[in-house]
């Protein structure tokens, strides 16, 4: 397996697993899916750019420099996720985990809809750190320097997310509070801290998401985040609803397993790649239908 | 004032009336049992003072506070603390984690380290597995950290519901000597389900018995369990 490819499979895998990873946190406190994820991905994406039905995308704030961009982004979908959680799921913090779901779809449509008044629906090109595009040379192979990028930035969100649920109190009232929520609010646990704590989370990656899909591709496309949302999503289920390790193991799979089948098939096989991933994830769920790493003891929310 | 009074208390889980018309009164340091049938409701009662469940009707009372209408958080930090049924301890959490998680609230670091003393000294087992996973400890160790975690909220009032669920009858006697020495020691006013009276005279008490969410009778504990031991004889071993 060449080094390229290598890296390809663990850039897509990353991403996947960032993006299952923002479905997942919400879930772990909530019991709540929220297909409205892959629209804060989009509406991260969007403002970049300066609102205008335009297909050349003209940098708003993805004109400033990284180091205040970045922290901007995130901040952006982290507020994104707080507010959506404030204005739309914590009036119906007693409502059945269907009719939470319904409403993330109806946030979700609504949000794309923001979007598609503000920009307009055609795809526009964006050049988001072009020069990243560079290939340069590792052990005789040439992968991009954005692929490497790429690759350092997962692993330091995912280390840096498990460092702060791990060592610190928020991070220690969220893992209760996603094993036995009641219990821990007994305890003292504040529930609005926790929930919004998770959306925060979840927002922040799924800038990161955004970022790394528009620098990558080079493109901004109101639908972008439907797309792997779907992916993210499975990837929690296989994972195990609710498990964190298991949405990014699951993550990881099934982009890595994307990036080889995509070089791995023959030609005429390509087109049907995605059948053959999801055939995949269809016989893992025949196996163990609970995923691979349901968690222990997770109990309904309230 | 009562420490803790329960007024006209009904709790109803959809069409199904699992308390109702229910009052009574606990006062500062008293041990309180609940004893009664499988179904007659003390589970609810106790989820309802602690929030846990929303009350149909009526008022609870700590401290001439009214808890009623808050969220068990709420409670928690008023400082009435729950033992719950089941023990539900945090299982993918270390054992120190799990008597971390209700600290939060609290804000004299220096009286939070005497408490872990306190509890690691009444339990010493949790302070040798204190790094490991609480989902590896036996029931009766499972039971002590339950104890113990409700302990480190420092409360007043401590509610614990059926401490001796599927314990050997040696690791009950330990449960329930450390739960009065730390009564003792912290002056809790302590509330505790117990199906059986003869435990609860033992341990010595108040009792209340609950049948169909009412309660129908309050005295002594040691009463109770000399009337059930003439059932007993009368009747055969069911009670
Ligand atoms: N979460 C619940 N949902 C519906 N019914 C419940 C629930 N919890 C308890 N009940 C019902 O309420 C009644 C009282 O139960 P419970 O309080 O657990 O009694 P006890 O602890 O005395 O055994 C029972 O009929 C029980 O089936
Ligand atoms: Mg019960």
């Amino acid at each position: 397996m060449s080094l390229q490819l290598l890296f390809d499979a663990m850039a897509l895998g990353g991403i996947y697993a960032v993006a299952a990873l923002g479905i997942a946190l919400i879930f772990g406190v909530m019991r709540l899916v929220n297909f409205a994820h892959g629209q804060f991905i989009a509406c991260a994406v969007f403002a970049l750019i300066v609102p205008s039905a335009d297909a050349l995308a003209v940098m708003g704030l993805g004109a400033l420099p990284a180091p205040v961009l970045i922290p901007l982004i995130l901040l952006i979908g982290a507020g994104l996720a707080v507010a959506a959680e404030a204005l739309v799921f914590r009036p119906m913090r007693n409502a059945s985990p269907v009719a939470l779901m319904v409403s993330s779809f109806a946030l979700g449509v609504a949000l794309q809809n923001l979007l598609l008044v503000l920009y307009g629906g055609r795809p526009k090109a964006v050049s988001l750190w072009a020069e990243l595009g560079h290939p340069v040379r590792i052990a005789g192979a040439s992968v991009p320097l954005l692929q490497l990028i790429v690759v350092a930035a997962v692993v330091v969100v995912l280390a840096g997310l498990a460092l702060m649920l791990r060592k610190t109190r928020l991070g220690l009232e969220m893992r209760a509070a996603a094993e036995d929520f009641t219990m821990a609010r007994m305890l003292g646990v504040r529930s609005n801290r926790v929930i919004s704590a998770a959306f925060a989370l979840s927002g922040g990656l799924a800038a990161v998401v955004a970022l790394v899909l528009v620098a990558q591709t080079g493109v901004a496309d109101v639908r972008m985040g439907g797309q792997i949302m779907l992916v993210a999503f499975i990837a929690t289920v296989v994972g195990g609803m609710g498990s964190l390790s298991g949405a990014v193991a699951a993550g990881l799979g099934i982009g890595a397993a994307s990036a080889l089948l995509q070089a791995g098939l023959p030609a005429e096989a390509r087109p049907f790649r995605d059948a053959f991933l999801y055939g995949g994830v269809i016989l893992v769920l025949l196996f163990r239908p609970q995923g691979l790493f349901a968690p222990v003891g997770a109990k309904p929310r309230v | 004032m009562p420490k803790l009074g329960v007024y006209d208390l009904a709790v109803r889980y959809g069409k199904l009336t699992a308390i109702s018309d229910l009052s009574f009164a606990v006062a500062e340091g008293e041990r309180v049992f609940i004893s009664g049938p499988n179904g007659a409701g003390k589970s609810s009662l106790l989820s309802a003072i602690a929030g846990a469940v929303r009350a149909a009707h009526g008022r609870i009372e700590m401290d001439g506070e009214i808890l009623s209408g808050l969220g068990p958080e709420s409670i928690a930090r008023r400082g009435l603390s729950m033992v719950p049924e089941g023990r539900r301890i945090f299982s993918g959490l270390t054992v120190l984690e799990n008597l971390s998680v209700g600290t939060g609230m609290r804000n004299d670091r220096s009286a939070v380290a005497e408490d872990l003393e306190i509890a690691y000294t009444a339990f010493p087992i949790l302070r040798e597995r204190a790094k490991s996973p609480a989902g590896n400890l036996s029931g009766g160790q499972q039971q002590m950290l339950a104890i113990a975690r409700a302990l480190m909220t420092n409360p007043k009032v401590m509610l614990v519901d059926e401490p001796s669920l599927g314990l050997a009858p040696k690791v009950v006697d330990e449960v329930y000597d450390r739960l009065c020495q730390l009564q003792a020691l912290r002056a809790l006013t302590l509330v505790i389900v117990e199906q059986s009276s003869a435990r609860a005279a033992r341990v010595g008490g108040r009792m209340l018995l609950m049948r169909g969410g009412r309660i129908v009778a309050d005295g002594d504990a040691a009463s109770f369990a000399a009337r059930d031991l003439l059932t007993e004889a009368y009747f055969g071993d069911a009670a």
